[in-house]
């Protein structure tokens, strides 16, 4: 069991999830291994606190073995199809608990922040996460907040527009500069957007 | 609300991506797109940028336990698949004994079809294994290669040793640059530490102590990308922390160089 294990290091996630498919729990593991970490954080940036983002890494993780037959790679990595599970169920759970996260979200996104700095401030460039912070880095502050807001919280455009006081045409025009300016970053560098 | 048309669903597709259209207005969305199968390919394009934002979080180490928990569900889920197909088989043997000897003909028909079909698909499998055994021999080699590349880029670069109680037991740890963008921590030798502690790599400026990485010693050399440039660094210091690691620094450094 050990050896195959030992194996299935060198194996690419697509053929890791090709042997998930078939019940393969060793070949599961393997994926775990590589992704847990990436999928926790995002989990954790999500929920906010280490017993919800652990359920929500164990659900997501469960939904990868019981459903790898329903992976596409022609829509994108193992990775990223991962990091989507969490991402949507991650939102399922904040919409069911809106309520009572709306105050304490209230507060905060009135608040002065500190964390588009601090969250992007390191300047990694070695990989895809560098890459993504240094071209988050570039987004002005508005634009930054209200794309978190959609993205790690599961607000609506309607609700940030409440919870900002900003017409909602300002939120959605601040949602499209926010992605094209991130799009503007890879492809200025001559490197495609990661998938 | 108003209708779905071109227009409106430019006006929409930003949040689309971003998950931030509330039920209704998604909904109308999505069959619009159903019905426009040609913009598709834009929305998946958008939603890929969008995507990116997962990849943005500061890392967080899951606990031992989460791994502990999950593998405990799949091997137990894992067992019953191989039942499953185990009774298949069960199940055809069962249905061969029961029926009549005028049947018997066609189910030695049968039987010397799906072997010959069996040998086949072994045959294949054998091929498509051997396949695999060299392509991992090619990833083998080409990983020797660039250990080769790393341990020659590592030689080349500085390296600052670390000192302290565990190098005083016979530990050894470098911090090595391997160009300016890459720095490692190299340790050997490590004490093991219990599976509800890690260790932790600080990067200290002035008297403020960055996280910078978790690794577990496990006996053999290690080496770990140290997360915080040690540009302007005063120290690099290693503790011994709760596992998932610590905001702070909670015990005495075990290793630590002054830069």
């Amino acid at each position: 069991m050990a050896d195959r294990g030992r194996e299935y290091l060198v194996l690419a996630d697509e053929d890791l999830i090709s042997l998930v498919e078939n019940g393969d729990a060793d070949a599961f593991a393997t994926l775990y291994d590589r992704h847990s970490r990436a999928a926790f954080s995002l989990a954790y940036r999500m929920m906010g606190e280490r017993q919800a983002s652990e359920d929500l890494a164990q659900d997501a993780f469960l939904k990868v073995w019981r459903n790898a037959a329903s992976y596409r790679a022609e829509r994108g990595s193992v990775r990223t199809w991962i990091l989507s599970i969490v991402h949507n169920r991650g939102i399922d759970q904040l919409r069911s608990h809106a309520s009572r996260r709306r105050t304490q979200d209230k507060i905060e996104a009135s608040a002065p922040r500190s964390q588009p700095s601090e969250a992007f401030a390191e300047t990694w460039r070695n990989s895809q996460r560098d890459q993504v912070r240094e071209a988050l880095n570039t987004l002005p502050s508005e634009q930054l907040k209200i794309l978190e807001l959609a993205y790690f919280s599961g607000y609506t455009h309607v609700e940030i527009s409440e919870l900002l006081s900003l017409p909602l045409g300002t939120v959605k025009g601040r949602m499209r500069l926010g992605l094209k300016k991130i799009r503007t970053h890879f492809e200025s560098r001559g490197a495609a957007v990661p998938r | 609300m108003s209708e779905m048309n071109q227009e409106r669903f430019e006006d929409l597709k930003d949040a689309y991506v971003l998950d931030a259209l509330p039920e209704e207005e998604r909904r109308s969305f999505e069959d619009y797109l159903a019905a426009h199968p040609e913009r598709q390919a834009e929305v998946d394009e958008l939603g890929a940028v969008a995507g990116l934002l997962a990849f943005s979080p500061h890392e967080q180490e899951p606990s031992p336990t989460l791994r502990a928990r999950v593998m405990e569900v799949v091997e137990a889920e894992a067992e019953p698949r191989h039942a499953q197909r185990r009774s298949l088989w069960s199940s055809i043997a069962d249905f061969l004994s029961v029926r009549s000897l005028a049947f018997g003909a066609a189910a030695v028909l049968l039987i010397g079809l799906l072997s010959w079909n069996l040998l086949l698909q072994g045959q294949m499998q054998d091929l498509q294994g051997q396949v695999r055994d060299e392509q991992a021999q090619v990833q083998e080699l080409q990983g020797q290669v660039q250990d080769a590349q790393a341990q020659r880029q590592v030689q080349q670069s500085q390296t600052i040793e670390l000192a302290g109680s565990w190098a005083d037991q016979g530990a050894e740890a470098e911090v090595a640059s391997i160009n300016e963008n890459r720095v490692i921590l190299v340790a050997d030798n490590m004490p093991s530490v219990p599976d509800e502690k890690t260790c932790q790599i600080w990067v200290i400026k002035g008297d403020v102590p960055e996280p910078s990485g978790l690794f577990q010693p496990d006996g053999n050399m290690t080496a770990t990308p140290i997360t915080n440039s040690i540009e302007e660094a005063d120290a690099v210091a290693v503790t011994v922390e709760p596992a998932g690691g610590s905001d702070q620094p909670t015990s005495d450094p075990v290793l630590l160089a002054e830069l």
